[in-house]
């Protein structure tokens, strides 16, 4: 029932999603004729390729035709490049989807120590300076950053390549080398948001009944803090892992065009400027279901975390 | 558990360790003691801003960054050499009638696809049908009435007029030959380029990689060099020069002075390469004269008398370029005096701003620019000096698709543009001469609607006069009527388009064509593309 009761809110969503994108695109000044012919092109030759592109037809008449092509999976063909959308998408998404989970691990992975050690001592040194350092993290555009990163790894040390990607498929080593600068920096906004959820969550727990009733059964500071704390101090974590998918998204478009990354990202905004309506429709369905599906899984990580909303 | 934890911490550190642990391999050439000996072997990895919109040049439109990569692979029957002049390269000449309404083009015999398809003049012929037949290029080759096949080796070009500059239109996209099976599968060719060319197809990861490895069948003995060349695509201009610092790249291509300025400083480790004379694009204001405010001569006089392209200069490009006052670089042998440009001069700009405004009231325009900072940042320059001399100028964003399409309608008043890069004058007929101007909100190919009999005259004698000096003194004619009637206020050539290199990458921009005639070293805009057959490299 749940299942049922999500799908078709992901149709909704993808129904109003897609057909405001295809009108907002609609509504750009310009179309595809003056990327694909180029600027010497005449009258004659432009109007023919609308034609043959379907661009001439009204906007409605065109959605439906787009819509009416998803629903049998065909994704349609790129304006500019000939090529199958659905091709392109596949052939784009693993770098995204890897760059966006080394990125949530890279965040996930340190904002919990770093949350757990300041909520520890709340107020104290250590605390005092990771907060510090969470708002210098978060007031740090990721252009900055990364440029900063590129040049300290890449430039003087030497350890890791500045730019380029190297597919799993082909080498895991360079794959490895070639994700870790863009996850970090696209993680590290995340890191100083998700360890100062986590602090504050944590601190308010730790002043709850029972965890004083922990202490006074003798149990280690360690042990109230990792078992019994820290669980139910991550629903606002876990809501904000999901929520900021958007805002992940948004990040791999500067990150991709930074460290050369060929993904999504990359691939809507370049595809956006040229006007490339079917390929962008495509990544705005892609981007839909992936957030759409991610929630529900928070959701379902929720009912794992606190029994409470399990049971009610 | 403490073990386990040890244990997958260890095992993370090794795979991080191992991955980073210094260069990635690539095939190395020979060790040479002589730095002039060319070595064979080594593969080259070069930075390039953009990937190109599909490699085949029947269907796609071609940028300098898709000149780069496809001219490794795809040949043309022209080139041009280190004068300026056309030279034959897959075509073994090139034979124009008295009159050159009528050209002969003989191929080279003896050359092959690497398909193994041998280049014939029946080849030749149905990849310029299909170039006249595309809608990319049926403007350009308009004067074209037809191609005839004479024998297997001569295709004989009728024209509609004389046009004695058609050979340099066969040394760009419309002169690149490709095999059959690429005309009868342009999407395929469009992804999978096949050619005459130095290199073949390898692997194409858009928006990341091409690359190309070396063509053993090669009909120029001994070339090319390298074994292959990785070409990464790296849209942001600082991390692409900090993949060149880091070592990672070989060479680059930028139009950014900050990295002429700093590569050049370090000669032993870089060399730089700059593009020069005709091959250098001119950034400019380009006026709508079709529309108001700019229909006034006077107006236009007024912006460029006010406009200071020192300071644009000295603030923009860090001093490395030229003050331009027509399409063409002083370096050219094109390049004529006279005309007398408006020189910067505020008080006599103030003078044209307030005679107008005595009459027709205050002036305002609105500039169209695109929203990336160093076009922004020329903008508001201008801005602020035409506001000195009493012009209110508002500036509006567009993306690049928009502008363009905003300047083939005539749907501006004026905006920040960079063009005229043609290796000869005439390239820019069509951007210029009054049978290309049309009303505003029509689609025409002369964006400032100039419509000049003296300039289109001048622009037609020098299409179809064979005599060098005649043709030299319409394009002098040209220059004078531009810098007259300021339908561009030109501020510098922009010659900061640039091939940034390590010093063990040998031959960038020093190519010999076939018949021995040194080539043009570089030729493009914003960033310049070159050969890459006669490129080597030595080992550290």
């Amino acid at each position: 029932m749940i299942l049922l009761h999500r799908l078709v809110r992901l149709l909704v969503v993808l129904l109003v999603v897609t057909f405001l994108s295809y009108a907002l695109l609609g509504l750009l000044p310009g179309d595809p004729t003056t990327q694909i012919l180029g600027l010497s092109a005449t009258e004659e030759a432009r109007a023919q390729l609308r034609q043959e592109l379907g661009l001439d037809q009204p906007l409605l008449v065109r959605y439906a035709d787009w819509l009416g092509g998803l629903v049998t999976g065909d994704f349609g063909t790129s304006y500019i490049n000939q090529v199958p959308v659905a091709q392109e998408l596949a052939e784009r998404l693993p770098v995204t989807l890897e760059l966006l989970v080394a990125a949530q691990i890279v965040a996930l992975g340190l904002a919990v120590p770093v949350g757990v050690a300041a909520a520890r001592r709340a107020g104290g040194t250590l605390d005092q300076v990771l907060t510090a350092m969470s708002f210098a993290l978060l007031s740090t555009p990721v252009f900055v950053l990364g440029v900063l990163l590129i040049l300290v790894f890449a430039v003087t040390w030497q350890v890791l390549p500045a730019t380029g990607w190297t597919p799993i498929s082909v080498d895991l080593g360079w794959n490895i080398t070639s994700v870790l600068l863009p996850a970090i920096t696209l993680g590290a906004g995340q890191l100083a948001v998700y360890a100062r959820l986590l602090r504050t969550d944590l601190i308010a727990t730790l002043q709850e009944d029972y965890i004083t009733l922990a202490r006074a059964r003798g149990l280690s500071p360690r042990r109230i803090l990792w078992r019994h704390a820290l669980r139910p101090s991550t629903i606002s974590l876990i809501t904000a892992v999901g929520l900021n998918l958007g805002a992940l998204i948004g990040g791999t478009v500067i990150i991709e065009t930074l460290f050369g990354l060929p993904g999504i990202g990359r691939l809507i905004v370049d595809s956006i400027f040229s006007r490339d309506y079917l390929t962008v429709q495509g990544g705005v369905v892609l981007i839909s279901v992936g957030y759409v599906l991610v929630n529900f899984v928070v959701d379902l990580v929720y009912a794992a975390v606190d029994p409470r909303i399990r049971h009610a | 558990m403490k073990r386990w934890r040890r244990l997958a911490a260890l095992s993370l550190a090794s795979v991080v360790l191992v991955a980073c642990s210094g260069q990635r391999p690539v095939a190395v050439s020979e060790k040479s003691s002589d730095p002039t000996t060319p070595v064979v072997g080594g593969k080259l990895v070069y930075g390039l801003s953009a990937d190109a919109a599909g490699f085949n040049p029947v269907t796609d439109q071609f940028a300098a960054q898709s000149y780069s990569m496809a001219t490794t692979i795809i040949e043309p029957l022209v080139s041009v050499d280190v004068n300026g002049d056309w030279k034959p390269y897959l075509a073994e000449s090139l034979t124009p009638n008295k009159k050159s309404d009528e050209w002969t083009i003989t191929v080279r015999s003896g050359i092959s696809f690497s398909d193994g398809t041998p280049l014939t003049g029946e080849v030749v012929k149905a990849n310029l049908e299909a170039q006249k037949a595309s809608p990319l290029n049926n403007a350009v080759l308009a004067p074209v009435s037809s191609f005839e096949l004479v024998d297997p080796k001569t295709v004989k070009v009728k024209l509609k007029q004389p046009w004695v500059a058609f050979p340099y239109y066969l040394a760009a996209q419309i002169g690149m030959i490709v095999p059959p099976s690429s005309l009868k599968d342009p999407r395929g060719a469009s992804q999978k380029p096949v050619g005459t060319g130095p290199f073949t197809f390898q692997e194409y990861v858009p928006d990341s990689r091409f690359v190309v490895a070396k063509n053993a069948n090669y009909w120029r003995k001994g070339l090319p060099y390298l074994t292959q060349i990785e070409f990464r695509i790296l849209p942001d201009s600082q991390t692409r020069a900090q993949t060149l610092e880091a070592g990672q790249l070989d060479a680059m291509g930028t139009s950014r002075d900050e990295d002429i300025t700093k590569f050049g400083a370090l000669k032993d480790a870089f060399t730089v390469q700059r593009s020069q004379g005709m091959a250098v694009a001119e950034y400019m204001f380009m006026l709508n004269t079709a529309v108001k405010p700019f229909d006034d001569i006077r107006v236009r006089r007024a912006l460029a008398h006010a406009m200071d392209r020192k300071a644009v200069i000295s603030t923009l490009r860090g001093g490395l370029t030229k003050e331009a006052d027509g399409p063409w670089s002083k370096d050219s042998k094109w390049y004529a005096e006279g005309g007398g440009y408006p020189e910067y001069d505020l008080a006599k700009a103030t003078a044209l701003v307030k005679e107008v405004e005595a009459e027709k009231g205050p002036i305002k325009f609105e500039i169209i620019s695109t929203p990336d900072p160093n076009t922004m940042q020329g903008i508001e320059l201008a801005q602020d000096m035409w506001r000195k001399a009493g012009i209110e100028v508002t500036i509006k964003q567009a993306d690049q698709a928009d502008l363009i399409n905003r300047a083939v309608t005539g749907n501006f008043a004026a905006t920040v543009w960079t063009q005229f890069s043609s290796p000869d004058p005439d390239g820019e007929y069509i951007w210029m001469h009054k049978g290309y101007a049309g009303p505003v909100g029509s689609i025409a190919l002369n964006f400032t609607r100039l419509k000049d009999d003296k300039l289109s005259q001048a622009f037609d004698v020098g299409r179809t006069s064979p005599d060098e000096a005649t043709r030299k003194q319409a394009y002098a004619t040209v220059q004078q009527r531009l810098r007259e009637l300021v339908p561009y206020v030109f501020v510098d050539h922009l010659d900061t388009g640039a091939v940034i290199a390590k010093t063990t990458v040998h031959g960038i921009g020093e190519h010999v064509l076939p018949d021995g005639e040194k080539g043009l070293p570089m030729t493009g805009s914003p960033i310049p593309y070159h050969p890459f057959s006669g490129v080597w490299i030595t080992q550290q």
